[in-house]
This record gives C-alpha cells, sequence and structure tokens, in this order.
C-alpha cells in the first residue's frame, strides 16, 4: 500500500464512474471512505515514483501535517456527499476529481506537480460552482482562477531557472546553499499570489461573493471548507518551508493579511445577507492563517484550519439549506429559523461560537494559544489587529444569531433530514469536547515537522 | 531576448483580460497570457548550439543537448490550457444561453 493510491484511486474511479453513473454516488463514498482507511495504516515517509529518487523524480511526502490535511478533506468530502446524494449525484464524478487533485496537492513534493494539481482541483472547483446556476460567478472564478495558476507556474519556472530543479526537497536545500535572498523575490512574490487566488487572500479574493454569495449546499461547504481547508494547508506548507518572506517583503505581506483580516470582518459586519456574512468571515479566517504560517505559528494554524473548515461546512449547509427552502439568504427573512428546529440552530450556535473563539469550545484554545505565541514573539499589533477583528467578530455573529433565533413575526418553515442533523451534532460535540479537553492538541504539536526535519529525521 | 517577448504576451494578455468585458475576448486574452508563459518555459530549457534532446546510436556523449524538461513541462500546461479554455467556452456558452449576451458590462445593469 502505498500514498500514491489516495491520488490514483479517485482518478480511476472518476473515470469508471462516467460509465457507471447510477452508483456514482456510491463509488464516491466508497473512495473517500478508502483513502480515510488508508490514512489510518499508512506509514510516514517519502513515496518514489518510477524509481526516480530525490531530486530527479516526482515524489510525495507523507507526514503529520499531510496526513491531517488528507484525513479533513476525505472526511468532509465523505459528509458532503452523503449529504447531497440525491440531489446532486451527477457531481460525484466531479467529486472524485477534486479529491484527487486536493489529495496530490497536499501531498506532492514537486512544485510542477503542485501547478497541475492545482489546476485539476481548480477545473473541479469551477465545475461544482457550476451547480449555483450563476454562469457569471462561475467564469469570474476561473478567469481568476486560471490567472492566478498561471503566475504561481511563472515564479515556479523562474525558479527552476535558477536553480535547475522542481523537487522542493532539492530546493529548499539549493536556497540554503546560495543563501541569495533578493533574488527569490519575485518568484516568491508570483507563487504567493497564484495560492492566494485560491485560498480567498484580499486582494485576489473578488471571485468568492460571486461563487459563495449564491452558493448551495454543495457548493458552499465544498469551497468554504474543503477547498479553502486544503489550501490552507499548501499555503502553509510552502510559507513555511519554502518562502523565505524578510525584511520589507515580509512586513508588506504582513500588512496586506492584517488588511484582508480587518476588511474581511468590516465587510461581514455591513452585509446583510447570511451567506455573505460567512463569506466575508471565512475571507478573514483565511488571513489570519495565513499570517500565522508568515510567523512561523505552524500547528494553532493547522488546528485553526481544521476548526474553520469544521465550522463553514455546518454554516454553510444549515444556511444553504434555508435559504433554498425560504427563497432568500436575508437576514431577516431568516428570522425565526432555529425556533422549529432547536437541535440544528444549538449546534449552529456552538460552531459559531467556536469560531468566534468563545471559552470551552476549540475556537477559544486555538486563539490563546497562537495570540500567547505571538505574545512571546512581541508581535504585540498584530495581537491589537486580530482581538479588534475578534470583536467585530463577536458583534455581527451574536447579532445574526440573535435574528436567526427570534421569530418576531416572521414564520418560516424549514425542514432539516436527520443525516443534517446527525452531521451538524457530531461536529459541534466534537468542537466541544476539543475545547474543553486539549491536551490531545498540545502533544500533537511535537509531530508536526517542517519538510527538512522530515528529511533529517530519516 | 526571447524570454522578454514571452513576457510582453504575458503583460499584453493580462491587459486584454482586464480591458475586455466581452466573455469570448477575455477568453482569448487568457490564451494569448498562457501562449506567453509556454514560451517563457520553452525558453529556460534552450541551450545555444544545443541539439535535440535525442540520444541515437549515432550521437556521441559529448554533444550539447537543450534542456528536455521545460519541453515535458510545456506539454501538460498546453493540455491544461486546453482544458481550461473548453471549460470556459462551456461557461461562455451557458451566459450566453441564460442571458442572451456575452458582454460582462450589459450583464452588471441585468444582475
Amino acid at each position: 500500500m502505498s500514498a500514491i493510491l489516495l491520488v490514483a484511486i479517485p482518478l480511476l474511479v472518476a473515470f469508471l464512474s462516467i460509465l457507471f453513473k447510477k452508483i456514482s454516488p456510491y463509488l464516491l463514498l466508497g473512495v473517500t471512505l478508502f483513502n480515510i482507511v488508508l490514512l489510518l495504516v499508512l506509514s510516514d515517509g517519502f513515496v518514489v515514483i518510477g524509481g526516480f529518487n530525490q531530486p530527479m523524480g516526482i515524489n510525495l511526502l507523507l507526514d503529520m501535517y499531510s496526513r491531517l490535511g488528507l484525513l479533513l478533506i476525505n472526511v468532509l468530502v465523505f459528509v458532503i456527499a452523503i449529504l447531497n446524494l440525491k440531489k446532486y449525484e451527477k457531481y460525484s464524478s466531479i467529486l472524485l476529481i477534486a479529491v484527487a487533485g486536493l489529495n496530490g496537492l497536499i501531498l506532492t513534493n514537486d512544485l510542477f506537480n503542485l501547478f497541475v494539481f492545482l489546476e485539476i482541483s481548480g477545473i473541479a472547483a469551477y465545475l461544482i460552482t457550476t451547480s449555483n446556476k450563476k454562469p457569471v460567478g462561475t467564469f469570474h472564478y476561473l478567469v481568476l482562477g486560471v490567472v492566478g495558476s498561471s503566475l504561481f507556474l511563472f515564479g515556479v519556472i523562474i525558479l527552476y531557472s535558477m536553480f535547475g530543479t522542481l523537487n522542493m526537497v532539492g530546493m529548499i536545500q539549493e536556497i540554503q546553499a546560495t543563501n541569495n535572498y533578493k533574488e527569490l523575490i519575485l518568484p516568491f512574490i508570483l507563487m504567493f499570489i497564484g495560492l492566494g487566488v485560491e485560498a480567498k487572500l484580499l486582494p485576489f479574493n473578488s471571485w468568492a461573493k460571486g461563487v459563495l454569495g449564491k452558493s448551495n449546499t454543495l457548493s458552499g461547504p465544498m469551497i468554504a471548507g474543503v477547498y479553502a481547508g486544503a489550501m490552507g494547508f499548501v499555503l502553509g506548507r510552502l510559507i513555511t518551508n519554502l518562502f523565505m518572506f524578510e525584511g520589507t517583503l515580509l512586513t508588506v505581506v504582513i500588512v496586506i493579511l492584517a488588511v484582508g483580516i480587518v476588511m474581511g470582518d468590516a465587510m461581514a459586519f455591513a452585509s446583510n445577507k447570511v451567506r455573505e456574512i460567512l463569506l466575508f468571515s471565512s475571507i478573514a479566517q483565511a488571513s489570519i492563517v495565513a499570517l500565522l504560517f508568515v510567523n512561523g505559528v505552524v500547528i494553532w494554524a493547522v488546528y485553526l484550519i481544521i476548526a474553520n473548515a469544521l465550522s463553514k461546512t455546518v454554516m454553510f449547509l444549515v444556511i444553504n439549506k434555508a435559504t433554498k427552502d425560504v427563497g432568500s439568504d436575508n437576514v431577516d427573512k431568516l428570522k425565526g429559523l432555529f425556533s422549529n428546529n432547536v437541535v440544528v440552530g444549538v449546534a449552529f450556535t456552538l460552531v459559531t461560537l467556536s469560531v468566534m473563539g468563545l471559552p470551552l469550545l476549540v475556537g477559544f484554545v486555538v486563539k490563546l494559544n497562537f495570540l500567547t505565541v505571538l505574545a512571546a514573539n512581541n508581535q504585540i499589533w498584530l495581537i491589537a489587529v486580530i482581538l479588534v477583528a475578534a470583536i467585530v467578530e463577536g458583534i455581527y455573529f451574536v447579532r445574526l444569531l440573535v435574528k436567526l433565533w427570534y421569530p418576531d413575526g416572521n414564520e418560516i418553515d424549514v425542514k432539516y433530514n436527520v443525516s443534517f442533523k446527525v452531521v451538524f451534532v457530531i461536529i459541534a460535540l466534537a468542537l466541544l469536547s476539543f475545547g474543553t479537553y486539549s491536551t490531545p492538541l498540545k502533544e500533537l504539536d511535537n509531530s508536526v515537522d517542517t519538510v527538512m526535519e522530515v528529511v533529517d529525521n530519516g | 531576448m526571447i524570454q522578454y517577448a514571452a513576457i510582453i504576451l504575458f503583460v499584453f494578455g493580462l491587459y486584454g483580460l482586464f480591458t475586455n468585458k466581452n466573455v469570448i475576448k477575455m477568453i482569448v486574452s487568457l490564451n494569448i497570457m498562457e501562449l506567453g508563459l509556454n514560451i517563457f518555459i520553452i525558453s529556460i530549457g534552450f541551450v545555444y548550439d544545443g541539439i535535440a534532446p535525442i540520444i541515437t546510436s549515432t550521437s556521441g556523449s559529448g554533444l550539447l543537448y537543450v534542456d528536455p524538461l521545460p519541453q515535458a513541462l510545456v506539454l501538460t500546461a498546453i493540455v491544461i490550457g486546453v482544458g481550461t479554455t473548453a471549460l470556459a467556452l462551456a461557461v461562455a456558452k451557458s451566459i450566453h444561453n441564460k442571458y442572451n449576451t456575452l458582454d460582462l458590462g450589459e450583464l452588471e445593469d441585468i444582475l
């Protein structure tokens, strides 16, 4: 058994699923389950493909960091596939391609291969957004996605011309040997912008409103949960291992990300549409994740990605189902949504409070720990920006929760299936459990190494 | 020198993308941009006086070859470009079917 199966099996089954359309949703469920089991039994290490060792051939890297990312992706796709089993069964083949692309993105140790997986997962994402029936939003997403990946490729090719390798380990070694930082600024900026488009970082995220603002129970959790999580992991891998943000460039990147946090929360505060509130909140959270990676806070950034992906999956599922039944995502039109759906309401409230970072929930543990690390690094003004953004976030989320709980004369009837309720409750309980008992989170800290640490440890 | 031409082509494509509102013209601009990028990739592997990187029974070991890797990379990039162009055209047709126009400027008034 090899980690290559995590990419090869979904790709193979994706083509087979076109021949066996009727069972394609079950093939998707089977493949994601297989991937989850495989991830639990595979051992860590590099996977050499075609017998070509580093730095000649393409190889994959399975370590604790990539294992966490892969588990998150496959579990979430499994859950989203179950909840959309009948309604979006035509999209099963596309979801299989998405799984192959995203698994490859996280696993690969080759920069050109990363571009290829970026495009594969990107094409799957554009197709997933066609389920919104808003082709203009899909077109904007496609154009920005292609420009982003082209800039990423531009950066990769410049690095190849400088170092003669595409292998990430080989390139890190070459960069350390030459130690010429100024020449690397251009390729790193190009690659960062390329990834920033998919990771929804300001100012490359103008596509998000047209896609997530009109999303449904498939596209919402897939783009805001699965894709955002995967891109967070990829961004983290590259920022902490390859990109050397120093001096002025470091300041510029930090300022752009800090502005992204403030702008995201400010736009969410100003919006009166629930889906827009959620998507702008996602933009702010993506900037926080990138900011943590830039400051070398890896493990808490990883937990933040996981907590956000789980939370946003629940939030988009709840709101998109309600929007479909009510016909609007205006906050006033959804007043009293939870008065007849207490279980869903409690789960949504717990998840929202976790995103806000309230005690007893995992969001609080993550926020407290990364703020402690930032304080130890003397990043006081960054802490101030994050705390101010958290206050704004708290205000708009509490305002949203109050409206969703109290009908105020507004009668709406939204029915959630049992499967939806089970998923919401499990995720909410998971966030609550790790919030109250956070020891396992702290223990995992030592298992997440950088790529070079993995190489050094053999 | 050819790298400058490739970068100019890439920038032309980007300029076209940001200044055009017609969906088809935007897709053409996207292709011009990708073409510039592909030429840039190929130019990276160029070696002056280098021959095609094919080992034959008559070729000796001391010959100078161009770098074959960028050629392999550009093939992949071209295939991906064709895929995204096909998808973009399908979305363009979907826009036309739904709104009876391909001009995003007109659509801004409708949406």
